[in-house]
């Protein structure tokens, strides 16, 4: 089964095409590295991916239910949050338990066990003694841990990451491929992340998805090598 | 002063009102829409002009026009995603010259209404008024005990709610919906021209000194009635405007604030100071 089937993409801004000729399916258990230049319009790829923007042609066809036949959820982390920088009256505690309500729990009080996984996903990035402070007073590597701490507290099936690692030191980075490479081996998440890490992250993920310049396109006009399979030792052997 | 009937509704509508302002004037802020409410209490204000024209009742012509806008101001913030503002500009200077020119068309008579409704009249509240604020209060808090978790994911990130399978474009129309018939049902009391301050103030104090969203919104009450109370208090004593009283005390609430948040972080900063020359 797929998570997300993307089928002969193309998107254009107006009527300048950036993307063209998109096609690849993610399953459970993929880890998927989306790599290219600068403006090589990955973002808009990620964002056709989620339905905020509508593919000027071709499909994108998103399962509605996960492996086990329950709703398919979602976690998407964006490369920028403007709310981060205006002042948002919250805490870190808030924010991030604010991930576990699209499981469901939009009406309904958090659980001792809801609040475990709160615990468990700052801890996981190192920011749990933090949890009282309001986001605006973190620094710029800290704000993007707390979006991470956010996404691992939904627990989604399929992860979107647009370079979540802006900001980190090697050793924080390297701490959280090997959380993603547990997640997409051991609980078969899929996980779509567009990174400039091509070199130490090609020793994490499984497929690597490169958008390219072709000769043939237009100036500005991106689409892709074919979606190739990584050969990594799987983390179980490890 | 509590003997007066008329001080008695009054002083209900502004326990009412303080109950409300923080909730929707956080939301407000935080979706940067802060003059939302005064472009509505412009549109509002034709809305009124219209009732006064048609001889129906204002306050339901007012209601239905604020629906409208508030819908098509949804519709222009989509429009122009990167520059909101300018839906704002639009229907706000659209509203006023509406409202100029029905005014003018029904010349004679209604001067005193319409001043009414610009400057507003606390103390001329009719009991049909308090009900509908009472009415008012009870669903929007009961809206928000319900719709709190949405709203907070919805107003921290739009793409983030959408992702997560939130209805973002129907929230956001409705909020503005329930936005508009605040302002038509509390413009006649504190007027169209002061009803922006008095919905965003209580939530920009509370901002400043609180830490988390639910402690934001439960500061911001108690600041709305000191503001409310004790501008209705001033204004009885010294027969000053009650809207324009309210207005200025809550502003001198937010100067205190800000001096208090000052200090209150130069403190800080000197007892860590003095906890590293330790």
């Amino acid at each position: 089964m797929f998570y997300i089937k993307v089928a002969d993409l193309s998107f254009h801004y107006e009527k300048e095409p950036v993307l063209t000729n998109i096609s690849f399916e993610l399953n459970p258990g993929d880890f998927v590295m989306l790599t290219g230049e600068n403006g090589a319009a990955k973002t808009t790829l990620l964002r056709n991916i989620l339905g905020l923007l509508k593919p000027t042609m071709g499909e994108v066809t998103q399962s509605p239910t996960n492996r086990y036949g329950e709703k398919l959820v979602v976690g998407y982390v964006p490369q920028q949050v403007s709310s981060f920088n205006i002042g948002f009256p919250s805490t870190v505690l808030e924010l991030v338990q604010s991930g576990l309500y699209q499981r469901g729990k939009w009406f309904k009080k958090l659980t001792e066990a809801d609040k475990d996984q709160v615990k468990r996903s700052l801890e996981s990035v190192g920011l749990w003694e933090m949890r009282h402070k309001k986001i605006g007073e973190l620094s710029g590597g800290q704000k993007q841990r707390i979006s991470i701490a956010r996404v691992f507290a939904t627990d989604p099936d399929l992860f979107v990451l647009d370079e979540p690692t802006t900001g980190m030191d090697k050793k924080s980075r390297e701490e959280f491929y090997q959380l993603l490479r547990h997640q997409s081996e051991i609980h078969e998440k899929a996980i779509l992340m567009v990174s400039h890490d091509h070199d130490e992250l090609r020793n994490y993920c499984n497929k690597h998805i490169e958008l390219v310049r072709k000769e043939e396109l237009p100036w500005r006009c991106f689409s892709m090598n074919s979606c190739r399979e990584l050969s990594k030792p799987r983390f179980s052997s490890l | 002063m509590f003997l007066y009937e008329f001080m008695q509704r009054a002083f209900q509508a502004s326990i009412l009102i303080s109950l409300i302002a923080p909730m929707l004037g956080l939301f407000l802020i935080l979706r940067r829409q802060s003059l939302m409410a005064d472009t509505l209490a412009h549109v509002s204000l034709a809305g009124v002009a219209l009732g006064l024209l048609v001889s129906i009742n204002p306050t339901w012509t007012n209601i239905i026009m604020v629906v409208i806008i508030a819908i098509l101001l949804e519709y222009l913030r989509m429009l122009y995603r990167t520059y909101s503002e300018v839906s704002i500009a639009i229907l706000m200077s659209g509203g006023m010259a509406l409202a100029l020119i029905l005014m003018s068309l029904n010349q004679g008579g209604t001067t005193l209404n319409i001043n009414q409704f610009l400057f507003g009249s606390i103390v001329t509240i009719s009991t049909q008024q308090v009900w509908m604020l009472y009415l008012l209060a009870g669903i929007i808090v009961i809206l928000y005990i319900i719709f709190r978790k949405a709203m907070y994911v919805l107003i921290f990130d739009e793409e983030t709610a959408f992702t997560a399978g939130l209805p973002i474009k129907t929230m956001s129309i409705a909020f503005n919906v329930l936005t508009g018939v605040t302002i038509a049902i509390i413009m006649p009391i504190v007027g169209s021209l002061l009803v922006s301050a008095i919905l965003i103030l209580p939530a920009a104090i509370s901002m400043r000194l609180s830490r988390s969203f639910a402690s934001t919104i439960l500061l911001g009450i108690p600041i709305a009635l000191t503001g409310m109370l004790s501008g209705l208090f001033t204004s009885y004593e010294y027969g000053t405007p009650p809207g324009a009283t309210i207005t200025l005390i809550l502003l001198a609430l937010f100067v205190i604030a800000i001096i208090v948040k000052k200090v209150m972080k130069q403190n800080q900063k000197e007892k860590i100071t003095l906890k590293e020359q330790q």
